[in-house]
Parts: structure tokens; C-alpha cells; sequence
């Protein structure tokens, strides 16, 4: 239950392409937005006490909106695209995506904080509630964690490498409401 | 003297049984209830198994393990009814059978307990950690969630919604609307006339073997597992598949794979039966084929 990391020729070879960036662009929307909330956040969880949304109900329910919320975003992307017309269906998959949604590495980052920050706390909420699970099935959930894991690093990695592929962004989304839809539904069935 | 052993072992083995029996207690007990009642079950270990019936009631038959007791009650709209044991971390399994009216809501818990339904027309909620479940019919929708238990879905739920970490999930029917996923376990869907479907797994295999209906929009997801897409001829499809890393085989149409558009992996873009139901494939490095069945 912990977050990868990319090494550090990984960071290196990262760094080498953003210095290859413009110096200067036009941030998203709802950056600042996200920002605020994030630096909000980050202040209220360094609080040792133990906040009402920091209960496992308020995280499954923050998992869910937040998978719900890729999920709205992946439908429409999916729902814009035209039915037919096979021939240039890999150029519609560039068209029909939503201004909104994530299409290079370093928009994701902004997202993937989101994913990581609940992650963490429903992680933490598992390990520390009481839950009613069986040490055979607490030991599966941490294999298939660990198989999520190592999808999301692999994911990770190839995104570093083409940070402009847009189907990596959105198998790493996939990976991350996989991880997410998961311990929030063990949350909830270990609460019984 | 071998005659008085045996009839001694006689005396101990039915002394021994009886206790055991003496443990265990049967149940049988109903209520009046609407035909489109709301009914919630929960029993941690055992077995619970349900079925439709054509009586505006509910019955529960079973045998409950030692200190363990059956809780039941509610109105004609809707009952509960739950099995409590003495240890909660140790609990004696109960076997209970539920008759309900057919089309009424079931929702059902357990733990480690199996859950299988039949003849239920109406919606179905089933959750186990590492039970298996198990439904036959075409109740109107399903929504069945596991950890490490196996579903299975025998019949044509009108909405279906399965998943499971390390269980398998099967569908042996169709649906107009599914939605399965697993993290390793393996994907095995079988049946006509799919129109909005999504198949997702991180590892484990995908295999679908059937038809789509026009104007529809189908996805399969993998990461490293293998997807195996079986499509009887002349069913609507325009097939778009991605792969970062893995092989793609198309036996099913002329098309040919063609390098992937950010210089690696490969994708495919062909459509069989003139096309018309979106057929989207994306696997990070697990291979891919559709196959034609017949």
C-alpha cells in the first residue's frame, strides 16, 4: 500500500525534456483551484486529530466521487466519440477527448496528486480500523494491491518516457480507479 | 472382546453425533410480504442460497451452527434478517435457504459464506469478501462485488455490474448493460446481443466469446493479461484496438495491424458485419486477437 516513485534516471531524462519545454504556457483552468484545495488539504492533515472526513465512510465516499468523477470524464471522452467511421478512429480519439481531461503526463500529475492523497488515507484507514477481514483474504488484497502497484509503476514509467501519449494517461487512470475502487470497497465490506 | 470394541465405538460415535447435532439448530420460520418487497440478508459464514417463488411471502429454512441465532423481522414492504454468533471472529457457519417472491429486491452480505441465487426477476445486491456467487436467472439487474470470490452469472440480467480483486468472474448469458472488472482474476463473458459493455483487468485474461448490437459501445481494458475477442460473423463491430506493448492477431477480418501512432506498440482498426457497435480494445502489454466463431 505505498506509492511509487520514479528513480532517478527516470528524473533525469524527465528533467532533460522539460528543458526542452517552452518557458512559458497558459496553466489549465482549474489549477489554482486544485492547488488551494491541495495545500487546504495538506494543512488539515497534519493535524493530529482525526477529522469527521477522515472517517472511512467520508474517504469511501471521496474514492467514489473521485472514481466517479474519472469515470464521468471518461464516458464523455467515449460518448464523443463518433460511432462509425473506422477509418479515422484514432484520429477521433484525439478529437473526442473533453478539454477537462488529462492528455499529457504533466496535466495527470495534477490529477494523480488527488488519486495518490486518497489512496493514502483509505490505505491508512485499512491498517488502522478494526476490520472484521480474515488474514487469508487481508493477505490476497495486499497481493492484488501489489499487482496494481506494479501496473501503475509500469504505466508510470512508459508515461515519462512519451509523456505526450494519451492512451498511457488513460490506462494509468484505470490503474489508479482499479486501486481506488478496490480499497474502497474493502472498506466498506471490512466495516460489516 | 473385537465385539465389545465395536459396539463401545457404536456407543461413542452416536453419543458424538448427537452433540454435534445438539449444536446445530434448525430454522423454518416466514412472513407475509409484497411481491416487490425489499429483503436483506446477512450471514457471515455458511451458505446462503436464495430462490424466487410465486407466493407473496418469505420462508427461511436452514440448519445454524452452534450459538449462532437467526434475527427476522420487518413489514410487508420489506424484511430483514441477519445470523448472529457468539464469536464474532470465530463464527459457526449457518446454512439458510430463503424463498422470496420473484420479483422482489434482494440484497445479501456475507463473509466468507457462498451466495447463490435463482428465479429472482427482481434486483439483486450480493456482496461477499471470499465467498462465491453464484446467480441463475434474469433477474432486472445484478450487482455482485467480491474481493477474492469467484461470480458467476448463468441467465440475462437486463443491468449487471460484477467484480472481484482475485475471483473470477463469468457471464453464461447476456446483458444490454455490463460492467465487469477484476484486478488478477480471469474474464470469461459468453453470449449475443451485447450493447453497452465494459471488460476490464489489470492481469488477468479476458475472453469473449459472441455478438454485439448495433449501435452499441463496447470496451475491454487489460494491462498485462491477454484479450481474446470472439465474434460470430456478421456481427456489428468496428474493432479500434491499442496495444502499448503487446501482440495483436486479428483472424477475424482482413485488417492488419499497424505500428501505434507514439512510435511504439501496436493498433488495429477493422469493422465486421458493415460495422456499427464501437468495439474499443486497450491493453498495455497483453496480447490481443479477435477470432471469428461460429
Amino acid at each position: 500500500m505505498t506509492d511509487d516513485t520514479l528513480d532517478e534516471d527516470r528524473i533525469r531524462d524527465l528533467e532533460a525534456r522539460v528543458a526542452q519545454l517552452p518557458r512559458e504556457i497558459e496553466p489549465p483552468a482549474d489549477s489554482w483551484i486544485a492547488i488551494r484545495k491541495g495545500i487546504a488539504e495538506d494543512k488539515r492533515t497534519s493535524r493530529p486529530s482525526v477529522r469527521i472526513w477522515q472517517r472511512p465512510v467520508y474517504l469511501a465516499a471521496a474514492a467514489l466521487l473521485l472514481v466517479a468523477g474519472s469515470s464521468v470524464v471518461t464516458a464523455i471522452a467515449l460518448g464523443r466519440r463518433a460511432p462509425s467511421d473506422s477509418g479515422v478512429a484514432v484520429a477521433s480519439r484525439d478529437a473526442s477527448r473533453p478539454q477537462g481531461a488529462p492528455a499529457t503526463l504533466a496535466e495527470f500529475t495534477l490529477v494523480e496528486n488527488e488519486y495518490i492523497s486518497t489512496v493514502n488515507r483509505l490505505s491508512e484507514s485499512l491498517e488502522s480500523e478494526d476490520m472484521q477481514l480474515a488474514p487469508e483474504t487481508i493477505a490476497k488484497l495486499r497481493e492484488s494491491l501489489r499487482v496494481i502497484d506494479e501496473a501503475i509503476l509500469e504505466a508510470r514509467r512508459a508515461l515519462a518516457a512519451d509523456p505526450a501519449n494519451k492512451e498511457l494517461v488513460e490506462m494509468l487512470s484505470t490503474s489508479y480507479n482499479h486501486k481506488l475502487d478496490l480499497l474502497r470497497r474493502t472498506t466498506e465490506m471490512g466495516r460489516s | 472382546m473385537r465385539t465389545l470394541r465395536t459396539v463401545r465405538r457404536a456407543v461413542v460415535l452416536a453419543v458424538v453425533g448427537a452433540s454435534s447435532l445438539g449444536a446445530q439448530t434448525k430454522v423454518n420460520r416466514g412472513l407475509p410480504l409484497n411481491s416487490d418487497a425489499a429483503i436483506r440478508i446477512y450471514n457471515s459464514v455458511g451458505t446462503v442460497r436464495v430462490v424466487g417463488w410465486n407466493r407473496d411471502s418469505v420462508n427461511v429454512r436452514g440448519v445454524l451452527g452452534k450459538g449462532t441465532t437467526l434475527h427476522m423481522g420487518g413489514g410487508r414492504a420489506g424484511i430483514k434478517m441477519f445470523v448472529e454468533g457468539i464469536d464474532d471472529r470465530n463464527p459457526a457457519p449457518a446454512n439458510i435457504e430463503v424463498s422470496v417472491p420473484a420479483r422482489s429486491k434482494v440484497w445479501v452480505k456475507t463473509a466468507t459464506a457462498d451466495i447463490e441465487v435463482t428465479g429472482v426477476t427482481g434486483s439483486l445486491d450480493l456482496y461477499v469478501v471470499g465467498g462465491k456467487i453464484s446467480v441463475n436467472g434474469n433477474p432486472a439487474d445484478v450487482n455482485a462485488e467480491a474481493i477474492d470470490g469467484s461470480i458467476k452469472v448463468v441467465g440475462s440480467p437486463g443491468w449487471m455490474r460484477a467484480k472481484s480483486a482475485s475471483g473470477d468472474v463469468t457471464l453464461d448469458g447476456s446483458s444490454a448493460d455490463v460492467t465487469i472488472s477484476t484486478v488478477s482474476g480471469k474474464i470469461d463473458a459468453d453470449g449475443m446481443g451485447f450493447e453497452k459493455a465494459k471488460f476490464e483487468t489489470v492481469t488477468g485474461s479476458i475472453r469473449f466469446a459472441g455478438s454485439f448490437r448495433r449501435g452499441g459501445l463496447v470496451n475491454f481494458d487489460t494491462h498485462s493479461g491477454s484479450v481474446e475477442v470472439g465474434v460470430s460473423s456478421g456481427s456489428p463491430a468496428d474493432f479500434d484496438v491499442v496495444s502499448i506493448a503487446g501482440p495483436i492477431s486479428n483472424k477475424l477480418t482482413s485488417g492488419r495491424p499497424v505500428a501505434g501512432r507514439y512510435g511504439r506498440g501496436a493498433e488495429l482498426t477493422t469493422s465486421s458485419g458493415n460495422g456499427g457497435t464501437r468495439v474499443q480494445i486497450r491493453s498495455f502489454k497483453g496480447p490481443v486477437s479477435l477470432i471469428k466463431i461460429d
